[in-house]
C-alpha cells in the first residue's frame, strides 16, 4: 500500500467502516418516524423548556443529534468531533488578529481534509491508480449523511469569523446552528448571522400558532411534492438511465425531462419540508429555490437554483477569487474554477466535473450574448435555457461518462431500437415511453409528467404560497388530505436525492 | 434575515384554530385508516383471516408468512425457496405428524430463512423444522437479502407495534382491505390456508418445459445464478444458520439437500461451481455433526428424481409429487447421515455430472427432441 493510501486508509480503522454496510435507519423527512414520533416530540419537548432558554437550545441540539445518529450512530464522533474543531477554530480566529490568517487556513484546511477523505479519497485514489496504471487499494468509506452540508456551513462561519462578521461564545448555541435538524442533511447552507439571533431569541421558544400553521403548510407541500410528484416520475428516470442504449428517441427524452422535474420536486420538496418543519419552531431558514424552471437565462436560474449554494460559492469562492474586478479572462477563470469545484462539491465523480464545466461555460457565454445587446424573445429564451438545463442533467444523473454519452446518443436519435419508431404511432411509442415497468401505468405517469411541467415551469413556487398563506378552511381542508394521502404513499419510502452529496 | 415575530394571542387565534383542526383532522383521519386495516388485516398480521376467506397475493410471501408465523396453529415449519412452495401443510402433517405450517420465500436468502425462523420460534414452540437449503441462498454477505418483491418488510416480523406503520398507514394495504371488505377479486391471489404459495397447478412439466430457451453449452444464460465462494458460504451459514441449530436444541432441524435437474450440476461444472457447492455441502455436515438436534438428507444424487427433466418445470423446480417426497424422506428414515454417505452422495454426483457432461450423456438426460 502506498503512504497516501495507508494515510487515507487510517480513518477505516479508527471508526471501523470499511466496506461493512451498516444497519442504517433512515429518520428521512418523508418517512414515518420522523413524521408522527421525531418531529411532534421534538416539538412538544422544545415549547414545554421554551421557559428555560438553556434547556431548550439543549433539547434541540439533542434532539438534533439524535436526528444524525439513527441514521448510523458510528458518525456521530465525526460530526461531533467536527462541531467541536471548527468551534475552536472559530474562538482562536476571534481571539489570535495575528495569526488569524494562520488559523484559518488550517480551520478551512482541516474542513476540507474531513470533506476530502470521506467524500473524494475513492475518487482521488482511483484517479491516482489510473494514472499510474495499477491498482492501489480503495477505502470505500461510507459518505456520512450531510457532510458537503454542514462542512461548508461551517467553513462559512470561520470566514465570518475571520471577517468579524459573526462569533459564537456559546458551544450549545455553535452546536445547535450546525447541527439544527431541518438543515443538517441537505442544507439550506447558512448564514450564522442569520441563524443565531433567531436562535437566541427567547419569544422564539414559545409556541406561536402562526408560524406552527404556516409551517405545517409549507411541510405538506414539500411532501406532496416529494411523494406525489418525485416519487412518481422515479421510475421513470431511474429505468431510462440504467439502459440509455435501449431508448428510443422520445423515450430518451422522457427519461431526461422526468428526472429533470424528478430533481427538482425532490429537491425542492426537501426544502419545503426543512423551512416548513424549521418555521414551526420560530425559525426561518434562508430561502433555496425560487422557481428555477421559470428562468429565462442560465444566470437567473442560478439565482433560483440552490440558491444558497449558489452565494456560498459567489461569496467563499468566486469573489475570492477575484470574481469580476480583474478583466474579462480573470472573471472567466474565476466562474469555470467556481462551476468545476461547484460540480465536484456535488459528487466524486467526472460526471459532476462535466455538469459544472457545461454551467460555467454557459455562464460564460451568456456573458458574451450579453455584450451583444441581443435579446431573445422571452419564451425562446426560457425554452434555450430549460432545453440546457435539462441536457446538463445528463451529466448529473448517469452514473459515468460513457453513460451520459449513451444517453446524449439516444436523444439525438441515434438509437436504432428493435420494433422501432417507424412501425409504431407515436401514441404507442409515447404509452411505451411511458411506461418503464409493469408497474407503472402510462396514463398515469403522463398525467404526473404534465402536471409537473406546469407546476415547475408556469405556477407560482411554494415560498410565495407559504408567504399568502391564511389560515382558511379550504387550505385546511388540503393541508389535511395532502398530509393523509401523503402519509399514505410512504410505504415505498426512497431516499431524497440530495442526501448523497 | 430577521427572527419571525411573535403575534398577539388575538392574532393567533385563527392559526391556532386552523393548525389545531389540521392536526385532528389528519390524526383522526390516518388513526381511521390504521384501524380499518388492523380489522380487516389483509396481509394477517394481528390475526388469522377469519372475516373473509384468505387472501395469498402473488409474490407477497415477505409480508404475508411472518402473519402466519405468528397466528398459525402449528409445530412443524418447511422453510425453503420457491422449490418448496408447493408443499401443502396437510402434507407435511400427515408424512411428519403434528401440525406444520410452510414459510417458504421465492429466492430466499439465508438472512431472510433465519428472520421468518427467528420469528417463527418466537411464536411457537417448533417440534421440527424442516430446512431445504439452496446453494444460492449463501450467496453474497452473510446479510444479503433478495428484494424480488420489495426491501424485506422487517418491521413485519417482530412484536413491536409501533414500528408496523409502513403497514398500517400505507395506500397500497389500504387498498386492498378495502378490495376485500367490498368483496372486489380484481387481483390475483389464492385462498387456500393448506397451500398459500402452491405454484403446482399453474406450470408446466416437462422437459420440453425444461429446455426451452435453453442454452446446453451455457446453462446459467437464462438463470443468470450468481458465482458463490466457498468462503462466503460458510460465512453464512455460520452467520444465519448455525446458531439457530445450536440456540434450539429441542428442535430437530433437518437440512434437506432438494433433487435439483442433474442439468444444474452440469451448469455448476460449466462455470467452475461444482467444487464449491461440493465442498460447502461436506463443510454443512461437518459443522452440523455434533448436534444430535439435526439431521441431513441428501437427494441430489436420486438419479430416478434428477435424471428425469419430465419432473421439472425448469432446472430446479420439481413438481409437486417430488415434494411430497422430498417430505416422505425426511420424516419416514431418519437416520444418521455419517461420513460415509458424504463420501458416497459426493463420489456418486461427481460421477453423474462427469457423464452428464458428455455429448452422449447429455443427449441421453435431454432426450432426443432437444437434439
Amino acid at each position: 500500500m502506498s503512504p497516501a493510501a495507508r494515510l487515507l486508509s487510517r480513518p477505516v480503522s479508527v471508526f471501523n467502516l470499511a466496506r461493512r454496510e451498516p444497519e442504517r435507519r433512515d429518520v428521512l423527512f418523508n418517512s414515518y418516524d420522523y413524521l408522527l414520533y421525531f418531529l411532534p416530540l421534538s416539538l412538544v419537548g422544545f415549547f414545554a423548556l421554551g421557559r428555560r432558554p438553556t434547556w431548550a437550545v439543549a433539547w434541540l441540539v439533542a434532539a438534533s443529534l439524535f436526528f444524525y445518529a439513527w441514521w448510523d450512530s458510528r458518525y456521530l464522533p465525526l460530526i461531533l468531533g467536527s462541531i467541536a474543531f471548527n468551534f475552536l477554530i472559530g474562538r482562536a480566529l476571534h481571539r489570535q488578529t495575528a495569526r488569524a490568517r494562520l488559523i484559518l487556513a488550517g480551520g478551512i484546511a482541516g474542513n476540507l481534509l474531513l470533506l476530502g477523505v470521506f467524500k473524494y479519497a475513492d475518487f482521488a485514489l482511483s484517479n491516482v491508480a489510473t494514472l499510474l496504471g495499477k491498482p492501489l487499494p480503495l477505502p470505500h468509506l461510507i459518505l456520512p449523511l450531510g457532510i458537503s452540508f454542514f462542512t461548508f456551513t461551517q467553513i462559512a462561519y470561520l470566514v465570518d469569523v475571520y471577517r468579524s462578521k459573526a462569533r459564537e461564545p456559546s458551544v450549545a448555541n455553535y452546536a445547535l446552528f450546525v447541527s439544527f435538524f431541518p438543515h443538517l442533511l441537505a442544507g439550506p447552507i447558512l448564514h450564522h448571522s442569520e441563524m443565531m439571533p433567531q436562535f437566541a431569541s427567547p419569544t422564539n421558544k414559545r409556541p406561536q400558532a402562526t408560524n406552527l400553521a404556516a409551517g405545517l403548510f409549507l411541510l405538506c407541500i414539500g411532501l406532496v411534492k416529494k411523494v406525489c410528484f418525485a416519487d412518481q416520475l422515479a421510475p421513470l428516470a431511474d429505468a431510462g438511465f440504467a439502459n440509455p442504449a435501449g431508448l428510443s428517441t422520445l423515450g430518451a427524452w422522457l427519461a431526461v425531462l422526468a428526472y429533470t422535474l424528478q430533481i427538482y420536486f425532490d429537491f425542492s420538496g426537501y426544502t419545503d419540508m426543512a423551512l416548513g418543519a424549521a418555521r414551526m419552531f420560530n425559525i426561518q431558514l434562508p430561502l433555496n429555490f425560487d422557481s428555477p424552471y421559470h428562468a429565462t437565462n442560465i444566470r437567473e436560474f442560478w439565482q433560483r437554483w440552490h440558491m444558497t449554494l449558489s452565494r456560498f460559492l459567489r461569496e467563499y469562492l468566486y469573489i475570492p477569487l477575484g470574481g469580476n474586478r480583474h478583466g474579462p479572462w480573470r472573471t472567466v477563470l474565476a466562474i469555470m474554477a467556481t462551476f468545476l469545484l461547484g460540480g465536484l462539491w456535488h459528487g466524486a465523480s467526472w460526471t459532476f466535473v462535466a455538469w459544472g464545466a457545461m454551467h460555467g461555460a454557459a455562464l460564460v457565454s451568456y456573458r458574451a450574448w450579453e455584450r451583444t445587446g441581443l435579446r431573445l424573445p422571452r419564451p425562446l429564451a426560457w425554452a434555450v435555457t430549460f432545453l440546457f438545463v435539462m441536457v446538463a442533467w445528463v451529466f448529473f444523473r448517469a452514473q459515468s461518462l460513457a453513460a451520459a454519452a449513451a444517453m446524449l446518443r439516444a436523444l439525438s436519435g441515434a438509437n436504432v431500437v428493435e420494433g422501432g419508431a417507424a412501425a409504431q404511432t407515436w401514441l404507442s411509442q409515447l404509452a411505451a415511453a411511458l411506461t418503464p415497468d409493469a408497474q407503472s401505468s402510462a396514463t398515469w405517469l403522463g398525467t404526473i409528467m404534465l402536471a409537473s411541467v406546469v407546476i415547475a415551469a408556469m405556477r407560482r413556487n411554494s415560498n410565495v404560497m407559504a408567504r399568502e398563506f391564511v389560515p382558511s378552511w379550504p387550505t385546511g381542508i388540503a393541508v389535511t388530505l395532502g398530509l393523509v394521502f401523503s402519509v399514505l404513499q410512504l410505504g415505498k419510502v426512497a431516499p431524497f436525492i440530495y442526501f448523497n452529496f | 434575515m430577521t427572527a419571525i415575530s411573535a403575534m398577539t394571542p388575538a392574532a393567533d387565534r385563527p392559526a391556532r384554530r386552523w393548525f389545531a383542526g389540521v392536526i385532528l383532522a389528519t390524526v383522526a383521519l390516518l388513526a381511521s385508516s390504521a384501524s380499518f386495516v388492523w380489522w380487516v388485516d389483509p396481509f394477517q398480521q394481528y390475526h388469522l383471516s377469519s372475516k373473509y376467506p384468505p387472501r395469498f397475493y402473488s409474490l407477497h410471501h415477505r409480508y404475508i408468512n411472518p402473519g402466519l408465523a405468528k397466528h398459525q396453529a402449528y409445530d412443524t415449519v418447511v422453510s425453503g425457496s420457491s422449490i418448496m412452495e408447493s408443499t401443502r401443510n396437510s402434507v407435511v402433517a400427515r408424512l411428519c405428524g403434528g401440525a406444520a405450517v410452510n414459510l417458504s420465500m421465492p429466492a430466499m436468502s439465508a438472512s431472510e430463512q433465519r428472520l421468518m425462523l427467528d420469528t417463527a420460534f418466537a411464536s411457537r414452540t417448533l417440534r421440527r423444522v424442516i430446512a431445504v437449503l439452496d446453494f444460492n441462498e449463501f450467496a453474497g454477505t452473510p446479510e444479503e437479502r433478495q428484494d424480488i418483491a420489495g426491501p424485506l418488510p422487517t418491521y413485519l416480523y417482530d412484536r413491536n407495534p409501533f414500528n408496523d406503520l409502513p403497514y398500517l398507514l400505507s395506500w397500497n394495504v389500504l387498498l386492498r382491505s378495502w378490495r376485500i371488505f367490498t368483496d372486489d377479486h380484481g387481483e390475483r391471489y389464492t385462498s387456500d390456508p393448506d397451500a398459500p404459495w402452491y405454484w403446482g397447478n399453474l406450470k408446466r412439466f416437462g422437459r420440453d418445459e425444461v429446455l426451452r430457451g435453453l442454452d446446453l453449452s451455457h446453462l446459467n444464460a437464462r438463470f443468470q445464478q450468481p458465482q458463490r465462494t466457498l468462503a462466503g458460504m460458510r460465512a453464512s451459514f455460520e452467520h444465519n444458520l448455525l446458531p439457530l441449530l445450536r440456540a434450539h436444541p429441542q428442535t430437530e432441524f433437518d437440512l434437506v439437500w432438494p433433487p435439483y435437474s442433474i442439468l444444474v450440476w452440469v451448469d455448476f461444472a460449466q462455470r467452475d461451481q461444482l467444487d464449491v457447492s461440493l465442498a460447502f455441502k461436506r463443510y454443512v455436515f461437518e459443522a452440523t455433526r455434533g448436534l444430535p438436534n439435526v439431521a441431513i438428507t441428501d437427494l441430489q444424487s436420486e438419479r430416478s428424481i434428477t435424471h428425469d427433466l419430465d419432473r421439472y418445470t425448469d432446472l430446479y423446480h420439481f413438481d409437486p409429487a417430488v415434494n411430497e417426497r422430498l417430505v416422505e424422506a425426511v420424516c419416514s428414515r431418519r437416520t444418521a447421515f455419517d461420513a460415509r454417505d458424504v463420501d458416497e452422495a459426493e463420489r456418486s454426483l461427481r460421477e453423474q455430472v462427469a457423464a452428464a457432461r458428455t455429448p452422449a450423456g447429455l443427449a441421453q438426460v435431454v432426450g432426443a427432441r432437444a437434439q
